[in-house]
């Protein structure tokens, strides 16, 4: 066995070993095209290998002619597997070098392809036998090919493209990178065709050792790409791990919101997706292969629920916000469940919503019992009101009588000592001077039960009536909505300042929604709506207009404003008397009308705020 | 005779006048208590009370005059009236109960009442001591015999179960028409009645 034919079998065999290889990684990933490129090159690397190791055992110059011909195809093709390996591989490269090269190259193969001798020589005269290693070798004599700038030419471009990635990846830091690779590619290239050039010209008597030369180079770009695939190893590795800590955070995160009965669900702007999780759908009544869409849940919000629920949910969704809401949802049996939600929208940078995460948990039971407490604070706040009134008019009906009783006996009396024979005047002038204490003494009585449910004395300043009409829908929102009752405001965005007592104002409002509301109870739950709504009334007043589609009023519209006149069975007929009183005493002016089609209309003025509105 | 109590003295003084001048006596206090300490078993006439008064209401008062079996009516007068009061008061025999701005005749005639209630049951009371006196001045044969007389038996009758003669009763039946001084048996029934002597 020779040494020659070891040598350049090895190097074959290397080549198509990693050839092999890379071809089999390229098949398990075919997007990764370097090892495709790769295996190209390799595979041209082993043919140059066999057509040098062929051309040292030639024995006619024709078989040496041929076999040089198929050796410049298999340079051709490592040459240009190579100059795009740098440039997809490395990214690096100039186009115009690049397409100039393999332009140059090919051009090359083409005489080379058309000449007898192919590219290298102009005419081999004959083969002469050196010594190598021992071994005897065939080697061409001739003369140059008069076109053989052409290849040096091809090979200078391909030296200063290599030179031109190696710089560009020295530059970007991957210093290894172009010692190992570029530095390998350059160097050998300028070797192979130095060495190449030589031997043409018959300068030195060598056989083509351009096959070695690609094998380091070879070896150089395969060694790059195991170092690639060990690092996508270990991602995997990496990866691996941390998916299973992430699936244990999940599981954990799930067994925390299970027992919080916490359900998690995620809505994606981009996808119009939504996601949520085993303990959601559990609450929401949706199975668990159940595709959900946003829409479909809207749907399932209690009417009176969803404007709110909308208002909050654009707010969070315009500004990115965090979204809070506490709404009822409807089951298809009909049942009603109280749910609380609470989700976060991230948003881009140019503020478009992407996505929001939250949680959503099932709070009827605390609804429930806030609802009873609710409840009973009204029964007892009304007991209350009753009892303490029943029990003011026992008290006032027991002093009153006292000096009223005394000045109709004393009266009485005077009366019969007058019809006395003679007239006991004397005695008649004392009961005139008690009748007289007597009626101080009412008067006194009088007094100090005004004093006793007047609370305070009014303090007006400028109040914002639509500010003012909020907050006490706010007050009633709970209780309208128990009694389902729809409360609607309508609020002009230019309404001026009115001047008056904050409190009463609020006493006022709160009295005509509260009436409004119990005017309705009669009305089909669907049928009970109020309307609020604020007017200028001339230059002097605000208007505000509590408006209900109840009954109506069939009394005398002054007589419902009198003291003790109700139409309720547990009315104390106070209210609206009271309230009369107090917007009085601010300068303002309270009546009813009734409305054209249904329903009563209560409306009170308030004055402008002069100071504010001049 | 009146006894106005109230603890408020400008209505004790304007009532009391107006009874006075109405023709009736009328003693005042300003409390029940006040009362109480003047009261005396011969106390006659009639309580015209407030209802509502500090320490001893009128409800307590009509109370511990029942207890000391003490019979004079009571008019109630309030200022404010309530069902269970008016009840209570009623049941334990008030004679009115009134508001204090009742019209005058109202009280007048309350108050009228209340005096002669209280007159009737007086006499009533010093005609069934005498007749007591009287009975006490029978033997105990006589009463016997005289509770068969009241059940209308005859003289045989009454002989035959008292196991006497005839005569014997009728000597017996002289002797109580003599100290009695009732001389039919109409009359000596009418009489045994009233004097609570049988329960027949």
């Amino acid at each position: 066995m020779s040494c020659v034919t070891v040598l350049w079998a090895m190097n074959a065999a290397i080549c198509l070993t990693l050839a092999g290889m890379h071809f089999l990684i390229w098949l398990n990933d075919r997007k990764e095209y370097k090892h495709l490129i790769f295996c190209w090159s390799a595979f041209s690397a082993m043919g140059c290998a066999a057509v040098e190791l062929m051309l040292m055992h030639a024995e006619t110059t024709g078989e040496f002619a041929v076999l040089l011909h198929f050796g410049h195809v298999l340079v051709w093709m490592l040459v240009v597997s190579v100059i795009f390996f740098a440039h997809l591989y490395l990214q690096a490269g100039k186009p115009v070098l690049l397409w100039s090269t393999v332009a140059v190259r090919s051009l090359a193969l083409i005489i080379g392809l058309v000449s007898p001798y192919s590219m290298g020589y102009g005419e081999i005269t004959s083969l002469k036998q050196i010594t190598i290693l021992g071994e005897s070798v065939s080697m061409a004599v001739g003369t140059p090919h008069p076109l053989a700038f052409v290849p040096i030419l091809s090979s200078v471009l391909l030296f200063v493209f290599m030179t031109d990635v190696t710089v560009t990846v020295w530059r970007r830091r991957e210093r290894r990178r172009a010692i190992m690779l570029c530095g390998s590619m350059v160097f050998f290239v300028l070797m192979a065709t130095v060495h190449s050039a030589l031997i043409h010209r018959g300068v030195i008597h060598s056989p083509f050792l351009v096959s070695f030369a690609f094998l380091a180079i070879i070896l150089a770009m395969a060694y790059e790409l195991s170092r690639d695939v060990i690092r996508a190893s270990r991602l995997v590795h990496k990866l691996q791990a941390s998916e299973a800590d992430l699936r244990e955070s999940e599981q954990r995160l799930s067994m925390a919101t299970d027992a919080a009965s916490l359900g998690v669900w995620v809505r994606d702007f981009t996808k119009d997706e939504f996601w949520a999780s085993e303990s959601w759908r559990r609450i929401f009544g949706v199975a668990a292969d159940e595709a959900i869409h946003f829409d479909n849940l809207l749907g399932r919000i209690h009417p009176e629920d969803l404007s709110m629920f909308r208002q909050k949910l654009e707010k969070a969704v315009g500004e990115g916000g965090t979204f809070e809401a506490e709404f009822r949802l409807m089951f298809p049996d009909g049942g009603t469940r109280w749910i609380a939600s609470r989700g976060h929208v991230k948003v881009s940078e140019a503020g478009r919503p992407l996505i929001i995460r939250g949680v959503s948990v099932d709070i009827t039971t605390r609804r429930n019992a806030e609802q009873e407490m609710h409840d009973l604070r009204r029964e007892l706040a009304h007991a209350g009101r009753v009892t303490m009134l029943g029990q003011l008019s026992t008290a006032l009906a027991h002093e009153l009588s006292q000096p009223l009783g005394a000045i109709l006996r004393n009266a009485e009396a005077a009366e019969l000592f007058l019809a006395m024979n003679p007239p006991d005047l004397a005695e008649v002038k004392n009961i005139l001077a008690d009748i007289r204490k007597d009626d101080q003494r009412a008067g006194e009585v009088i007094a100090r039960m005004r004093a006793l449910l007047r609370r305070g004395e009014i303090e007006p300043i400028s109040l914002e009536a639509a500010l003012l009409v909020s907050e006490v829908i706010a007050l009633v929102r709970e209780d309208a909505a128990t009694r389902g009752v729809v409360i609607e405001s309508v609020m002009p965005a230019n309404l001026p300042a009115v001047w008056g007592d904050r409190v009463q104002f609020q006493q006022v409002l709160l009295n005509l929604i509260l009436n409004g509301m119990d005017a309705l109870s009669e009305r089909q739950s669907g049928d009970r709506h109020m309307a609020i709504r604020a007017t200028q009334n001339g230059a002097e007043f605000v208007e505000i207009a509590v408006s209900d589609t109840g009954p109506g009023i069939t009394e005398k519209m002054d007589r419902i404003f009198e003291p003790f006149f109700t139409t309720k069975s547990d009315g104390m007929g106070i209210g609206l008397s009271i309230s009369r009183t107090m917007i009085e005493a601010q300068g303002g002016r309270i009546w009813a009308t009734n409305n054209d089609s249904i329903g009563a209309t209560f409306h009170f003025s308030m004055p402008i705020d002069r100071a504010v509105s001049v | 005779m009146v006894h106005a109590i109230d603890d408020d003295a400008a209505f004790l003084q304007a009532v009391s006048r107006f009874l006075r001048a109405s023709g009736l006596q009328v003693k005042t206090f300003c409390s029940a208590a006040e009362f109480l300490k003047e009261l005396a078993h011969d106390t006659t006439g009639c309580v015209l009370a407030d209802l509502h008064m500090p320490h001893i209401n009128g409800l307590e008062l009509q109370t511990v005059l029942i207890h000391h079996q003490h019979s004079l009516p009571i008019v109630f007068l309030t200022g404010a009236g309530d069902i269970p009061s008016t009840v209570q008061a009623m049941r334990h025999g008030a004679v009115d109960f009134l508001e204090k701005m009742a019209p005058k005749e109202k009280l007048l005639n309350a108050v009228q009442r209340a005096l002669a209630s209280d007159i009737s049951q007086r006499e009533a009371r010093t005609r069934q001591h005498k007749l007591q006196v009287l009975f006490n001045l029978l033997t105990s044969r006589e009463k016997e015999v005289l509770s068969h007389v009241v059940r209308g038996e005859l003289n045989k009758q009454i002989g035959a179960q008292l196991g006497i003669c005839e005569r014997t009763v009728k000597v017996h039946r002289l002797a109580i028409t003599s100290k009695l001084g009732v001389p039919s048996v109409a009359e000596l029934t009418r009489m045994t009645i009233e004097a609570g002597f049988f329960r027949t």
